[in-house]
């Protein structure tokens, strides 16, 4: 009983002086500090090329301004996604952010109006003259909020495509050629397969199948393909030739035994591990595996553009966004200048990502080069895809759970394609 | 009443159903105890090693590193001071509102108190997700939004609502005994409560303590939204800013997993006498 009491003591004694600091906490330093300090959220982590090179930047930035101090907070993805509506809504908005791009992110915060529109700026200080077109459009909504419009509401400062890394080690010990044609992939993918080796990692729990069936898709698909589906620009038919091509020849992959079937259930995390461990010989994912696997994969290894395509998965990453609350604007456009001028583009290709307005001579890593050397020429030919499950809210587990159907053979490909077609009907903006 | 002691229940020795028993014991603390120590095992990792392994092999040594960067970088220190004084104080207010409620409705028995008790449950099972827009515009309207103490008073309203239900069910088969013989003396109703309610019904009271300290500690979604700036954030929303966009860094979240679930485990080592004497009790009762 004693002790119960005393326990309970402490207990009531550190909370009075919980309360009593609680009530301190309440003016918290969000005032206006007259210009004196930028409030900068961001949620890349301190080791990603992002996070070193915009590091760099906020030290630059401190230098050629004296007496501003830049408060940065790294946030996590999901209180971003999550809260963003409401923070920027309020009078705790930071002066400038890390936003996910897109209509239903940033499209959508730009029609509810708690983004500044940066046309101006964006003229002024010659930043389009910097990104290639096509990764503009992930910049620019229109009224509606939708990409591809006339008003810039963010600045895209890196950008991101999907290829294939591949192990070396795996294609010299197997004796198979490195693919240069699409004949010439599936004919390497045989020949793992009958070394008893699956041949593609693969998270049907997450983005990686589906991306195999557009990118599929996307080899028999134009740009007006892609536009009439990611921009409502036409009418959309997933019974036509492209689809069906895509969603057949996955099933028949799966089949053949070019993506294990087991890995339905898998999640990214699992598949990247698979690659890196040595275990497949390759990966089609993104460059945001890019530094792990540079980090952490103990073989030889490279990466190719997937084979004939003439458009492939990719688009501008996400935008530096100034809320419309935000108090030192003038400020915010100094650092995203400061983030688009060669020496912070530079260090960010350096460490592994895709700069938008680097100088390609100046980057040291080879494999890096190459990285950006293959965005460049995909930018420069209009050969960004953007993602399957952009278009219309909540489509990204719309096609996670029917590419899972097509995986295990519950849904012939027409089926999940009508069902694919329901989903994006039911959600296509009004 | 507490003082009923534990050993009256103690089984006879002998009989080999107890080792069946213990046997059956120990493979549940097995199976409960495994995740965790994928978990701790995955913390003290490197992550290259993790990559190679996967995540089931076992550390090759330990690397502290991964708990070192988790602290530093989200300032972990400030993170458990927050959540401290968020679960701390709540726990204390909502344990102090439901006994003065409880009172009333239990052993006050006020007209109405059904109803009463029904609102309270009503409230009880709301989602969080259909509150947290409501709650964001009032916080927003008396300047509460993101400050420690708008989460202080929302979760002691909703741990109050519980509280509440439990303790006057509880009350209402108070001994009238004991409660006459305390007015013959010439108590008034405040030392009713205070004098002869509150110490008799202290286990209970120590459980519900410990109870909404730990649920509080454990809540995400309000301290989510409510807390902006990273200077009020809690332990749980601090472990979130390890979740990236496309990858996740495992062996760091791991061991961040690690420096969230200690604090609760110490706590609950710290209380765990009064926890099991205040089911006890109940139990007789």
């Amino acid at each position: 009983m004693v002790k119960v009491r005393k326990a309970a003591a402490v207990l009531a004694a550190l909370a009075t002086a919980a309360t009593a600091l609680a009530g301190c906490g309440g003016d918290s330093d969000s005032g206006g500090s007259g210009g004196k300090e930028l409030r900068l959220w961001h949620y890349e982590g301190p080791d990603s090329a992002m996070g070193v090179a915009w590091n760099q930047a906020i030290k630059e930035f401190e230098a050629t301004h004296p007496g501003v101090k830049v408060k940065f907070e790294e946030k996590g993805f999901e209180q971003i996604q999550k809260t963003a509506p409401m923070i920027l809504n309020s009078k705790d908005a930071p002066d400038l952010m890390e936003y996910n791009k897109g209509n239903a992110t940033a499209g959508l915060l730009s029609r509810q109006r708690l983004l500044t529109d940066l046309t101006p700026e964006v003229t002024k200080r010659g930043w389009d003259k910097l990104v290639p077109a096509g990764v503009q459009v992930t910049a620019k909504y229109d009224g509606k909020g939708v990409m591809g419009g006339d008003k810039w509401f963010g600045v895209p400062n890196y950008a991101e495509y999907v290829q294939v890394y591949y192990n070396k080690d795996l294609f010299d010990k197997h004796g198979v050629k490195v693919p240069t044609t699409f004949a010439e992939l599936t004919a390497a993918m045989d020949q793992f397969v009958a070394k008893g080796v699956t041949p593609l990692t693969n998270a049907g729990a997450e983005y990686m199948a589906h991306q195999f069936v557009y990118q599929l898709a996307l080899t028999r698909a134009d740009r007006a393909w892609v536009d009439a589906y990611e921009r409502y620009t036409g009418k959309v038919n997933f019974k036509d030739a492209a689809w069906t091509y895509g969603a057949t020849t996955f099933a028949d992959w799966v089949k053949k035994g070019y993506v294990a079937k087991n890995s339905v259930g898998a999640k990214a995390e699992d598949a990247g591990v698979g690659f890196i461990s040595g275990k497949f010989p390759m990966m089609f994912s993104g460059s945001w595996w890019f530094g792990r696997v540079a980090a952490e994969a103990k073989f030889e290894w490279d990466t190719f553009v997937w084979p004939e395509a003439k458009m492939t998965l990719g688009s501008g990453g996400n935008l530096w966004v100034v809320p419309q609350g935000s108090k030192n604007k003038e400020l915010a456009y100094d650092f995203i200048d400061i983030t688009m001028k060669k020496g912070i583009q530079n260090a960010l290709g350096n460490a592994g990502g895709i700069p938008v307005a680097a100088d390609t001579a100046a980057i040291t890593n080879p494999k890096a080069k190459k990285l950006i050397d293959n965005f460049n020429t995909l930018a420069a030919s209009d050969g960004l895809a953007y993602y399957p499950d952009w278009p219309v809210p909540g489509f990204y587990d719309t096609w996670v759970s029917e590419v899972q159907k097509l995986m295990n053979g519950s849904a012939s490909p027409d089926q999940v394609l009508g069902n694919i077609q329901k989903a994006y009907d039911s959600g296509l903006p009004k | 009443m507490a003082t009923v002691s534990a050993t009256a229940r103690r089984p006879g020795p002998g009989g080999p159903g107890r080792y069946a028993v213990l046997l059956a014991y120990l493979v549940l603390a097995a199976v409960m105890l495994l995740p965790f120590l994928i978990v701790l095992g995955n913390a003290v990792k490197t992550p290259a090693e993790y990559s190679q392994n996967g995540p089931l092999a076992l550390p090759e040594g330990i690397y502290l590193d991964g708990l070192r960067d988790f602290w530093e970088r989200v300032d972990y220190g400030d993170k458990l001071l927050n959540s401290l004084l968020i679960s701390g104080s709540v726990a204390v207010l909502a344990v102090v509102l439901s006994v003065l409620n409880a009172y009333a409705l239990g052993i006050g028995r006020v007209k109405g108190r059904l109803w009463v008790l029904v609102l309270f449950l009503m409230a009880n099972t709301l989602p969080q997700e259909a509150l947290v827009y409501p709650l964001y515009f009032l916080a927003k309207q008396t300047g509460l939004y993101d400050t420690r103490i708008s989460v202080i008073i929302v979760f002691t309203v909703v741990q109050t609502a519980f509280g509440t239900y439990l303790l006057s069910s509880v009350l209402s088969g108070f001994p009238r005994e004991i409660l006459e013989a305390a007015r013959i003396d010439g108590a008034n109703r405040w030392q009713v409560l205070w004098r002869v309610v509150v110490p008799v019904s202290r286990p209970t009271l120590s459980v519900l303590l410990v109870f909404f300290f730990i649920w509080t500690w454990n809540e995400f979604l309000i301290p989510l939204v409510f807390l902006v700036s990273n200077d009020n954030q809690t332990v749980s929303v601090a472990l979130g800013v390890l979740q990236g966009q496309r990858l996740m860094d495992a062996t760091m979240t791991s061991a961040s997993a690690v420096l969230g679930v200690l604090p609760t485990v110490a706590f609950f080592l710290i209380f765990q006498r009064t926890l099991t004497r205040g089911v006890t009790v109940g139990a007789i009762k």
